[in-house]
């Protein structure tokens, strides 16, 4: 049953993919097979997208059904021992107040283990380092849509900096407009203009590749 | 008054586009120019000024364009995307064309939810944001497809303008008669921006209009782009059918803006979408659309925004010279090797390189680019993206200026 869910779930088969997970999920240990089997299934996704094979529309529709399916293996699964791979913080910065490209990458990013604190959009740079206080995350990202939002995760940057905290974490920053020569501008240390290639480096960044 | 000299540069800058636009060689490579936040930074102007203070605006403008020309002038002030309200009226032509961009002063007056202006809802250095939302429900597609200009009037005003929720009220009223007044002001200060750019001899006349992909219209202003992707899958036939109902209103609507010779399509789903969605969903009605302007002859221009690459040869579709194809992504090397002689590129260059580079690396880069995209014509030099940044270095903005002139010549 488990390949099957693999298989419809990669394949995109939604109707069937939710159905094998919700028999399978009744199970003995089945919400941690489903759980398994999805993760593993996003992880396949993320791999096709990067191969040329897969576009954001069959990473939408992957994160849609993962959405739906942990719906009802979530509840079963209390009291279970889920393994994090880490944590990380994640916001657009100020004065960018779009959410499309981070909230793709949130969901395949938690699918793949990571424990995600969303922050939000339109981030005043404080927030970040209050979040960081917080939270104690091993990784931050940051995203931005518009260009303007590229000075603004330098400046963030400068702020975590600081406060004395930069050293304590990985900086990944995400979104339109970033790349290479932007990274390097604005001193993160890892960037990704979509979210397989986020999730894979973010992955990395946690030593966990 | 336009001055002889500045009316022979017009001429000049008017044939440097017209032939890159007909895929021939000019004198020197055509430069769009490079503009967005950095015009008001460069005026000592905070973006809230720049966007609600059109008198400031237009010496902004007057500045960047006298120390930046480019063969097009750069700035404006600044609008989003309000293309339902346009096709609400598409049957008013004279207000439906006035009112799809979207500006500081005008938002003021109808308060849309999807937009975000500096000074307002944003910070006064921000840039103005378009934010879209979900704004009909999948139960709506029939009502969308019997008749997109009674949905967008009836259904979506009410849901995307604060002051339009009753379209029966005095209030409803009121903001429309206001938006009137607005616009009438803001016509007489744009005639005296367009006034002052001929005097530094930039063309004016065949002016461009917008048109719209009909799924955009979807994503963009109706269902949000996650749910129009996801209804793609759930509800094939039905979005199948309400882009087929969308592309009569919004040709309609390009149609009737007489003086535009070229419309210009911002293209936003192109990434989002695999060749077999793209090719079932997106591209048979935008094709239709591109195909029937150049019956009316009129070009287009498309943005490709994010990465094209695996739409690049669906433009071969098109009759050679159909229009421009600007990319944000998309290696412009690439798409020349696919559509030299067939279609005209814009773009180039990277504004994450005028943003961190230094002036000689810009040069270099500018050098390769140029190298590469210049022979054989039918290109127009410009930024990926039209906003550079408050924080832009200005040394990295002349060293692109100077780079056209060095090695931009033919």
């Amino acid at each position: 049953m488990r390949e099957q869910l693999l298989k419809s779930f990669v394949d995109m088969d939604e109707q069937e993919a939710v159905k094998i997970a919700r028999e399978l999920v009744e199970t003995d240990g089945g919400a941690v097979a489903v759980l398994d089997t999805c993760k593993e299934a996003m992880e396949e996704v993320g791999r096709l997208f990067e191969a040329g094979e897969y576009f954001l529309s069959e990473l939408i529709a992957a994160g849609d059904m993962f959405n739906q399916i942990m719906e009802f293996t979530l509840p079963k699964l209390q009291g279970e021992e889920v393994a994090s791979l880490g944590t990380m913080v994640l916001g657009t910065v100020q004065g960018d107040v779009h959410n499309i490209g981070k909230d793709i990458f949130k969901v395949m990013a938690e699918a793949s283990g990571i424990n995600v604190i969303d922050i939000g959009i339109d981030v005043p740079h404080e927030k970040f380092v209050e979040a960081i206080k917080e939270h104690k995350p091993e990784l931050v990202g940051m995203c931005c849509l518009i260009t303007l939002g590229v000075d603004s995760m330098k400046r963030t940057i400068e702020v975590i900096k600081e406060a004395g905290l930069r050293d304590d974490i990985k900086i990944i920053i995400g979104g339109g407009r970033v790349s290479q020569a932007v990274m390097e501008h604005v001193g993160a240390d890892a960037w990704a203009d979509d979210a397989a290639r986020g999730v894979r480096l973010s992955k990395e960044l946690l030593g966990k590749e | 008054m336009v001055s002889p000299e500045m009316q022979k540069l017009a001429e000049e800058r008017a044939a440097r586009m017209k032939a890159a636009n007909e895929l021939k060689e000019p004198d020197r490579v055509p430069f769009s120019g490079l503009g967005g936040d950095i015009i008001a930074a460069y005026a000592g102007i905070s973006s809230y000024e720049y966007n609600f203070d059109f008198e400031k605006n237009r010496q902004a403008i007057i500045k960047w364009n006298t120390d930046f020309p480019a063969d097009s002038p750069q700035g404006g002030v600044g609008g989003l995307d309000n293309l339902s309200l346009s096709v609400a009226f598409v049957d008013f032509p004279d207000l439906a064309n006035s009112i799809f961009m979207l500006n500081g002063p005008m938002n003021d007056v109808l308060d849309m939810k999807f937009a975000r202006f500096p000074g307002r809802q944003l910070d006064e250095y921000s840039s103005p944001q378009f934010i879209g939302g979900k704004n009909m429900e999948p139960e709506e597609y029939d009502e969308l497809i019997a008749d997109p200009q009674k949905f967008a009037y009836e259904k979506i005003l009410p849901r995307i303008s604060n002051n339009l929720q009753d379209m029966s009220s005095p209030k409803a009223l009121a903001t429309m008669a206001r938006l009137g007044m607005v616009k009438a002001q803001q016509a007489a200060e744009l005639m005296k921006t367009g006034q002052a750019l001929a005097e530094l001899g930039f063309p004016s006349g065949g002016g461009f209009g917008f048109g719209f992909a009909p799924l955009d219209y979807i994503g963009d202003h109706l269902r949000d782009l996650p749910n129009v992707v996801l209804d793609i899958r759930k509800y094939p036939d039905k979005v199948k059918a309400a882009t087929r109902s969308i592309l009569e209103v919004l040709f309609k609507l390009a149609m009737q803006n007489q003086h535009a010779d070229t419309i210009m399509f911002p293209l936003h789903l192109n990434e989002y979408l695999s060749p077999k969605l793209y090719n079932e969903f997106y591209w048979p009605t935008l094709k239709e659309f591109i195909l029937r302007l150049a019956e009316n002859g009129k070009k287009s221009s498309l943005f490709c925004e994010g990465w094209h690459d695996p739409h690049l040869e669906t433009f071969l579709e098109l009759p050679a010279g159909w229009g421009r194809a600007m990319f944000e992504k998309t290696d412009v090397r690439k798409a020349k090797k696919i559509l030299q002689g067939h279609t005209v590129i814009q773009g180039g260059i990277d504004v994450g390189v005028v943003i961190s580079g230094t002036p000689a690396k810009i040069d270099e880069y500018m050098k390769a680019l140029l190298g590469d995209m210049m022979p054989g014509g039918g290109y127009i030099c410009g930024p990926n993206v039209g906003n550079l940044p408050r924080e832009t270095p200005i040394e990295n903005v002349a060293a692109v200026y100077e780079a056209i002139e060095k090695y931009g010549k033919y």
